[in-house]
C-alpha cells in the first residue's frame, strides 16, 4: 500500500497582502494535489497562487504551476523534491491587492 | 507497523502500538478543535486553537547539512508552529504552537501506562547564528478520562522565555481555577485542567496556573551548536492510572523523580468520551520565528492484564 497524507495546511487563514503557504516537508510523496479554498470571496477578487518548491524549506522557486481563481479549484503537482508551498496574492478587478480568507489542502501520496 | 527496535526503549510488557516514522504517519495528526458550531465553525472561540503550524513526514533536511534523517531510517514526526509568539505572560498566539494527537482506547485491566519518543527540537535556519532561545517549550501529556474523572498528565520542557535560556522542566499540577478563568474569561466549553497546554492563566517565568516545576528539573538539552544539527534524545512518561497519577519522567541521561501522589488536574467526566487514550505532543516558539519538534518513533506501552 502506498502512504497517503492530508494535511490541512491553511485553514481559514486571513492573509492581508502577499500569501505564503506554510513550508510543507513531502519528500516521501510522489505526488500531491493543493486543493484551494476562498472563504467568502469579495466579488470579482481572484487569487493568483504559484506552486513553489525548495530545497531546504527557505529558499522557493515556482515550479510552474500557477492556480487563478475566485472560488476554489485544485492543482497536480509531481516531481518537486522535499518542499511545496502556494505564494501569491489576491487582487481586485481593478489590479489592486485583496485580503483573503482561504483554506489549503495538500493530498500526498507516495 | 513495523518498527526498529532500539535500546533506547524500555516499554512496559503490553505494547499498545510502536510507531515508526519512516512507515507513515502512523495515526498521528494535527490536533484541531470540534468543529461543530454552525457553519462548521469550531466549538468555542476563546483562543485562536484553528492555525497552529501543520505536523508532516520529514527528512530533516536542511540548507547547509543536508537531509540529517532520523535515528533508524529517513523519516521523523515534524511538528511546526508557525512564525508567531504572545509574551509569556499572555495566551498562546494564533500559530504559535504545534501539536500532534495520536487517538487510542485504555484497554482492559490497564494500570500502568508508558509513553517513550526519541525526539529533537529546532529552530528554523533561517537567519545566521543560533536560534536556541527562540523555541519557547516543547512537551507531551495524555489526555485521559476514566469513569470519574477526564486528566491530562504531561510535561514541558521551557527552554527560553523571551530571550532568555530557562531549560528547566514542569508538570501539570492541580488548579484552582474557576472554569471561567481557566478559559481567559470564556465559561464555555472547557473544564478548568482540561487542555492545560494553551488554557490557564500564564507567569512572565514560563509557568502557569497549572504547572508545577521540578525541584531538580533543571537539564540542559542537547540542542546542537547549530540550527541544522539534531540529537535524538529519549523521552519516557510513566503515569500510574490507579491513582491518576505521576511515576517517573526520563530524559536523556536523567530521571526526574515527582513528589509522591503528584497529578495533574482530575477535571469532571466529559461526555462520549470515556477511556480515551491520547498522547499529545506540542512545541511552542518564543519569537516570530518557526520552531520544530521531531519525533523519531514513539512506543505506548502498558503494565496490567485482565483480572
Amino acid at each position: 500500500m502506498k502512504t497517503f497524507y492530508s494535511s490541512v495546511v491553511e485553514l481559514r487563514q486571513e492573509f492581508v497582502t502577499d500569501i505564503e503557504t506554510h513550508p510543507y516537508e513531502c519528500g516521501w510523496a510522489d505526488e500531491a494535489i493543493f486543493f484551494v479554498e476562498v472563504h467568502a470571496p469579495e466579488p470579482g477578487v481572484r487569487l493568483g497562487l504559484r506552486v513553489q518548491l525548495s530545497p531546504d524549506g527557505i529558499r522557493w522557486h515556482d515550479e510552474g504551476t500557477v492556480i487563478d481563481t475566485g472560488t476554489s479549484t485544485f492543482a497536480r503537482v509531481t516531481h518537486f523534491g522535499g518542499f511545496l508551498r502556494l505564494a501569491g496574492a489576491a487582487h481586485r478587478p481593478d489590479g489592486t491587492a485583496a485580503p483573503a480568507t482561504i483554506s489549503v489542502r495538500l493530498a500526498l501520496k507516495g | 507497523m513495523p518498527f526498529s527496535p532500539t535500546g533506547y526503549f524500555d516499554p512496559l510488557p503490553r505494547i499498545l502500538v510502536a510507531d515508526d516514522f519512516d512507515h507513515g504517519m502512523n495515526g498521528w495528526l494535527d490536533l484541531r478543535p470540534n468543529f461543530v458550531a454552525p457553519g462548521f465553525r469550531e466549538h468555542s472561540d476563546d483562543i485562536d486553537l484553528i492555525h497552529w503550524g501543520p505536523t508532516m513526514l520529514s527528512s530533516a533536511t536542511f540548507a547547509f547539512g543536508g537531509t540529517h534523517g532520523s535515528a533508524n531510517g529517513t523519516y521523523s514526526l515534524k511538528i511546526s508552529s508557525r512564525a508567531a509568539a504572545a509574551p509569556p505572560d499572555q495566551p498562546p498566539a494564533p500559530g504559535s504552537m504545534g501539536l500532534a494527537i495520536k487517538r487510542l482506547a485504555v484497554p482492559p485491566g490497564v494500570r500502568r501506562l508508558r509513553v517513550e519518543a526519541l525526539v529533537a527540537y529546532k529552530v528554523e535556519q533561517d537567519r545566521p547564528g543560533l536560534g536556541v532561545n527562540d523555541l519557547r517549550a516543547f512537551g507531551m501529556f495524555v489526555d485521559l478520562q476514566d469513569g470519574e474523572h477526564r486528566y491530562m498528565p504531561g510535561v514541558r520542557y521551557v527552554n527560553a522565555v523571551e530571550g532568555s535560556p530557562v531549560r528547566r522542566w514542569q508538570y501539570y499540577s492541580p488548579t484552582t481555577a474557576t472554569d471561567e478563568e481557566w478559559s481567559y474569561g470564556a465559561d464555555g466549553w472547557h473544564k478548568a485542567g482540561i487542555d492545560p497546554q494553551w488554557f490557564g492563566e500564564r507567569a512572565a517565568d514560563g509557568s502557569t496556573v497549572a504547572t508545577t516545576w521540578f525541584d531538580d528539573g533543571e537539564q540542559h538539552l542537547i540542542y546542537n551548536e547549530s540550527d541544522d544539527k539534531l540529537n535524538w534524545t529519549p523521552f519516557s512518561l510513566t503515569v500510574d492510572l490507579t491513582r491518576r497519577c505521576y511515576e517517573e519522567l526520563r530524559v536523556g541521561g536523567k530521571v526526574l523523580r515527582f513528589p509522591d501522589g503528584a497529578h495533574p488536574t482530575l477535571a469532571p467526566a466529559y461526555d462520549d468520551i470515556q477511556g480515551l487514550l491520547n498522547p499529545v505532543f506540542f512545541v511552542e516558539a518564543d519569537t516570530d520565528r518557526r520552531v520544530s519538534l521531531f519525533l523519531d518513533s514513539v512506543l505506548v506501552s502498558a503494565e496490567g492484564e485482565l483480572a
